[in-house]
This record gives structure tokens, C-alpha cells and sequence, in this order.
């Protein structure tokens, strides 16, 4: 089964083997080269972020749940915790800028 | 920048204004890029903002009364509070003293950030310079804290860590994450909002129906979070830097 698959993955790799007929267009730059990788870079930045905020929501709201009258520190605490998970995010946005 | 993108007040101050900026940043080694038009328009709408807080606050200045507080005396009492309390929290011992600095600073940038929601204003937040700015002035305030409560000597002791043989270790360590501080102030505040405005601009583009609306009003939400995390990183900092290990 393993050996299918791996077949039916190189077949379709092949299948865009339309690609090297392109004529070479109007000169690509060595810094378009990066793009791709810019991009691929965010979503991998945005996908952790997503992970992190996620555990620390979710370990907020059950806390808030055991210990309701403890609700404003742990509001404060989720909501400092978010915004600095979410700035790890932006650095790779402001990269992504960057790297033209 | 292409002329028909200038703010109309930029345009102003470069009419009038252009030739002694252009001499003074000649003068002091910075010729601008574009002679003719030295003013930018971060620096112009920044000047606005100044100048619409000098305006409110001296408004309420007049306005202030301990029988009978208008509703502004109020909603500003309440901003003292929250900054005041906040200090508070971050700060062990002689918070007060820090509260101005800090609380013009919430203010600056609040401001800053939501003018850019009015249509045809532009948040000075969004270009890279404006948060260095504030950042590298957040940073100096924090040391000159530190240095001011505990002396030269006790201060720059501390950079050496928990013991003295952990300071070759230690010292590097403070001396790279004291840099990144300003450093991650600065992105972190113009990345949201640089991404907020390109992100409504994004639907814009696509649509003009309700889905522009819903992202603007998380680049507000995202504004007011971004001005109390600005204020509370540096009221953090200045908590590092007076704190007593008594």
C-alpha cells in the first residue's frame, strides 16, 4: 500500500512536468526567488500562533471556570499572553514585507 | 511619495513650512529625499494628534469641578484609574511617580492608532519610525528609572545575575534581551497596524459589501489592545529595573 502511494505521488509531481516548457520570462530576481518561502514562512508562523493562543485560551477559560472570582487576573493574564503569542506571528509578517 | 497621496494638511505644511525643514535636516546631515516636499505625512498627522490632545486636555483642565464632574472629568478619571492601577500592579514600590509618562503614552497612542480609522487619515503608526521612536524613548525612560532609584553602581550590578559567577554567563544574556526589547515594542506596534490597514484594504479591494466593516473594527479593537500593551510592557520594564531584592 505504501509503495501505491508513494508512486501516486511522484506521478502527480510529474504530472506538472508541463512546467519546463515555460520560455523564460521577463528575468526573475534573485529576491522573487524568496517569495514562495515568504509565504510557506507565514503560514507555518500563523499556523503555531494559532496552536499557542489556542492552549493558552483554552487553559484560561478552565481556570475561569474552576476559579470564578479569580476571572480578572486571569482575563489579564490571558489577554497579555495573546497579544505577545500574536506578536511572534507578526515578526514573520513584517519579514515577509521585507524580503521582497 | 507621489504628490497626490499626500495628506492635504501635508501639503500645507509643505507649502509654508518646506524650506526651513529642508535647511534644518541640510544643517544637521539628513538632506530629505524629495527637497520640495520634506513633510511626511507620519510627522504631520503626529503634530495633529499633539496638538488635538493639547486641545482636549486643556478643555478639560477648564472643565474640572470636585462637586458636580462632567461627563469628560469622568471618562478621564476612569483612565487615570485603570493607568494608575495597572502601575500599580507592575511597579512594588513608588508607582506613582511613573504613572505621567506612562498614561501620555496609552493616550499618544491610542490616539495615533484610531485617527488612522477616519477616513482620509493616516495612523502615524503604520510607518516603522513612529514606535521606534516611542520604543527608544520607553527604553531610556526604564534605565533612567532604574539608574534614578538604585544608583549607577546597584543597577548595573544586576545585569550580573543571582550570583556573581553566573555573570559571564548572565550579562550577555540581559545585554541581548535589554536590545530586543525596544526592538519587539517597535514591530509588534506597527505590524498590527500596518497589517490591520492592509487587511481592510485587502477585503476593500475585493468587496465593499459588510466584510470591510468587520476588519475594521478589528483594527479598533486591535488598536486600543495595542496602546494598553504598549503601556504595560514598559510599566513591566520599569517593575524590572526599580525592583528592590530585599
Amino acid at each position: 500500500m505504501t509503495r501505491k502511494i508513494i508512486f501516486l505521488a511522484i506521478a502527480f509531481l510529474l504530472l506538472a512536468s508541463p512546467i519546463f516548457a515555460q520560455t523564460p520570462g521577463g528575468g526573475t530576481n534573485l529576491a522573487d526567488l524568496g517569495r514562495p518561502f515568504a509565504y510557506i514562512a507565514m503560514g507555518i508562523a500563523s499556523g503555531l500562533c494559532g496552536i499557542g493562543q489556542g492552549k493558552a485560551v483554552a487553559s484560561a477559560a478552565e481556570a475561569m471556570a474552576r476559579n470564578p472570582g479569580a476571572q480578572g487576573g486571569i482575563r489579564f493574564a490571558l489577554i497579555l499572553g495573546l497579544v505577545l503569542i500574536e506578536s511572534l506571528a507578526l515578526y514573520t509578517l513584517v519579514i515577509t514585507y521585507v524580503a521582497k | 511619495m507621489e504628490p497626490e497621496a499626500e495628506f492635504w494638511l501635508t501639503r500645507l505644511f509643505n507649502d509654508f513650512l518646506g524650506g526651513p525643514l529642508t535647511s534644518f535636516l541640510a544643517a544637521i546631515g539628513r538632506p530629505p529625499a524629495d527637497p520640495a516636499h520634506p513633510w511626511q505625512n507620519w510627522i504631520v498627522i503626529e503634530i495633529l494628534v499633539v496638538a488635538i490632545i493639547m486641545v482636549l486636555f486643556a478643555f478639560l483642565r477648564s472643565r474640572l469641578s470636585v462637586d458636580q464632574p462632567g461627563k469628560l472629568q469622568i471618562t478621564f478619571e476612569a483612565v487615570y484609574n485603570f493607568v494608575s492601577g495597572q502601575a500599580h500592579d507592575a511597579v512594588d514600590y513608588g508607582s506613582a511617580k511613573y504613572v505621567s509618562f506612562v498614561g501620555t503614552l496609552f493616550i499618544f497612542i491610542l490616539f495615533m492608532n484610531l485617527i488612522g480609522v477616519i477616513p482620509g487619515f493616516e495612523s502615524p503608526t503604520m510607518t516603522p519610525a513612529v514606535p521606534l521612536g516611542l520604543a527608544v524613548s520607553v527604553f531610556f525612560y526604564y534605565h533612567w528609572a532604574g539608574l534614578r532609584t538604585q544608583g549607577v553602581g546597584r543597577y548595573l550590578a544586576h545585569f550580573a545575575g543571582p550570583m556573581p559567577w553566573l555573570a559571564p554567563l548572565m550579562v550577555p544574556i540581559e545585554f541581548i534581551s535589554h536590545l530586543a526589547r525596544p526592538l519587539s515594542l517597535t514591530i509588534r506596534l506597527f505590524a498590527n497596524m500596518f497589517a490591520g490597514e492592509r487587511v481592510t484594504v485587502t477585503f476593500l479591494s475585493l468587496t465593499f459589501i459588510a466584510i470591510p466593516a468587520v476588519f475594521m473594527g478589528l483594527h479598533v479593537f486591535v488598536a486600543f489592545l495595542q496602546a494598553f500593551i504598549f503601556m504595560l510592557l514598559c510599566l513591566i520594564y520599569v517593575g524590572g529595573a526599580v525592583a528592590h531584592e530585599h
